[in-house]
């Protein structure tokens, strides 16, 4: 009996807008896949690479990254920083061979409940042929 | 063409006058004929210093220790350090300077070109002259090292010798000094990226196993943190020992420290360090190589920090090392800096 994998994604959501975007779609009753589990931190400004490189050596097989549109941050430019510093996360991770679809940012609104659930159905299904994260994963 | 002596007669100057605690610099041990960091306290003691292309260690790392000096002291010597730079410390200097970790009034920088070619490698000139005891090395224009030897003196090309990251060095000439010799040269023989380029081409498992292999063989004897001159911080994330604990400290708090990463040197912690370190050091590790020739397992670490080096290049049009006034690459951002990997 083979069950097919399901993998298990972290997203960091910020608080005013990707998080109120992931609610929106929650009581718009909107489906998507159960993989994904939610943290929401204050500004996507705040995530330090640590955190997601922590994801992952935990045995997330993909992280999402979700912040306000350029110019809605309601700190007014951190997803601005976001944008630069997981730039470098992403390019870093590509360099050390992680595949490039398991690292993942987007911009999703207070309004966008539907472009949420559409990240997640995109990110699941790229995530299921590449099987368990295990090039990061701390094996204890 | 840099002279030694005038470097000597400054040292010597600066020390009578009492414009400087002491100078830190290049002496030469007489064991391997290489140069090893040496700190001068004594104008007598000038004439001692030397430069030549065994010169490879980056002295700005002292600065970090200068500044820990002064903060346990009761009542610190509060004059500044004369520092012997070549361009690559130099490099690490402004970025001290840029992220205000030190002042510029600390340091009284002489500044040494690097005689348009560069340092050596000290794995490559052991190759070179394979069991040959070193007795000297001499800069020999711009296509030679001379090189002596308990046989004698050969002239080596110093394409075949130089440090890596002399090969693709973005200035050989200090940016900052107080005092320069010899000439502003910019030559990257083998071109700014050229150890990253052909790896970036590699397929994603390719890379995989590449990095695997290497980060693999790290023991975390933190050799690379140490010879850091930007690895200043006091207390290192990756460290899980360092939680102060006192009598006061409960268990809880113990229980919370939060375990970045483990100590024990399995695959998946090595790579966990090596990434916070190339992140944490993206945008100021200026590529003076000194992780790399500290490594006693020969990681090939300068190609982490010369990847986010690149990128900062080549996404955000960032030059490390250049402008002790410009902000630190995470600590400013444009708004055309690029974002096509965001849905």
């Amino acid at each position: 009996m083979t069950e097919e994998f399901e993998p298990k994604i972290v997203a960091f959501l910020c608080k005013w807008c990707s998080s109120a975007g992931s609610d929106l779609a929650g009581v718009s009753r909107m489906e998507y896949p159960p993989n994904v589990v939610p943290i929401q931190v204050m500004c996507s400004g705040s995530i330090s690479p640590l955190y997601i490189l922590s994801a992952f050596n935990r045995g997330a097989d993909g992280v999402l990254v979700s912040g306000c549109h350029p110019g809605d941050c309601h700190y007014i430019k951190g997803n601005m920083y976001a944008r630069r510093k997981l730039a470098l996360v992403k390019k870093l991770l590509e360099h050390v061979g992680l595949e490039s679809q398991r690292f993942q940012m987007s911009w999703v609104s207070a309004a966008e409940g539907q472009k949420y659930t559409q990240i997640i159905k995109d990110l699941v299904q790229q995530l299921k042929p590449l099987g368990p994260q295990t090039k990061l994963r701390r094996i204890d | 063409m840099v002279k030694l002596e005038e470097l000597r007669k400054e040292a010597r100057r600066l020390l009578a006058e009492g414009e400087v605690r002491c100078i830190i610099g290049y002496l030469r041990n007489p064991a391997d004929g290489k140069a090893v960091p040496g700190f001068i306290r004594k104008p007598e003691e000038a004439d001692a210093l030397v430069w030549d292309p065994t010169c490879f260690h980056n002295l700005a790392r002292f600065l970090v220790d200068e500044k820990r000096r002064k903060a346990r002291e009761k009542n610190p010597d509060t004059r500044p350090v004369g520092l012997v730079v070549k361009g690559c410390d130099s490099r690490a200097v402004v970025v001290l300077l840029q992220e205000k970790f030190i002042e510029r009034g600390d340091v009284v920088l002489l500044g040494l070109s690097c005689e348009k070619t560069g340092v050596v490698d000290e794995r490559k000139l052991a190759k070179a002259v394979p069991g040959r005891a070193l007795r000297q090395v001499e800069f020999g224009g711009e296509e030679e090292f001379l090189v002596t030897t308990e046989d004698g003196q050969v002239r080596i090309p110093a394409g075949d010798v130089l440090a890596d990251r002399c090969l693709e060095c973005p200035a050989n000439f200090p940016v900052l000094s107080d005092w320069l010799q010899g000439e502003k040269t910019k030559r990257a023989p083998a071109g700014l990226f050229a150890s990253v380029e052909p790896f970036e081409a590699r397929s994603t498992e390719e890379k995989w196993d590449f990095w695997l292999t290497q980060l693999r063989k790290c023991v975390r004897c933190y050799a690379c943190r140490s010879v850091c001159p930007m690895c200043y911080c006091d207390e290192c994330v990756v460290d899980t020992i360092n939680l102060a604990v006192t009598p006061d400290t409960t268990a809880e708090e113990k229980a919370q420290k939060i375990r970045w990463v483990e100590k024990s040197p399995v695959d998946s912690e090595n790579i966990f360090y090596h990434l916070v370190r190339a992140l944490h050091l993206a945008g100021r590790c200026v590529d003076c190589g000194e992780c790399e020739r500290a490594c006693p397992v020969n990681i090939p670490l300068r190609q982490l920090n010369k990847k986010m080096e690149k990128e900062a290049k080549t996404l955000f049009g960032y030059d490390v090392g250049f402008d002790p006034d410009t902000p630190a690459l995470i600590s400013c951002f444009r708004d055309e800096d690029p974002q096509d990997f965001i849905r």
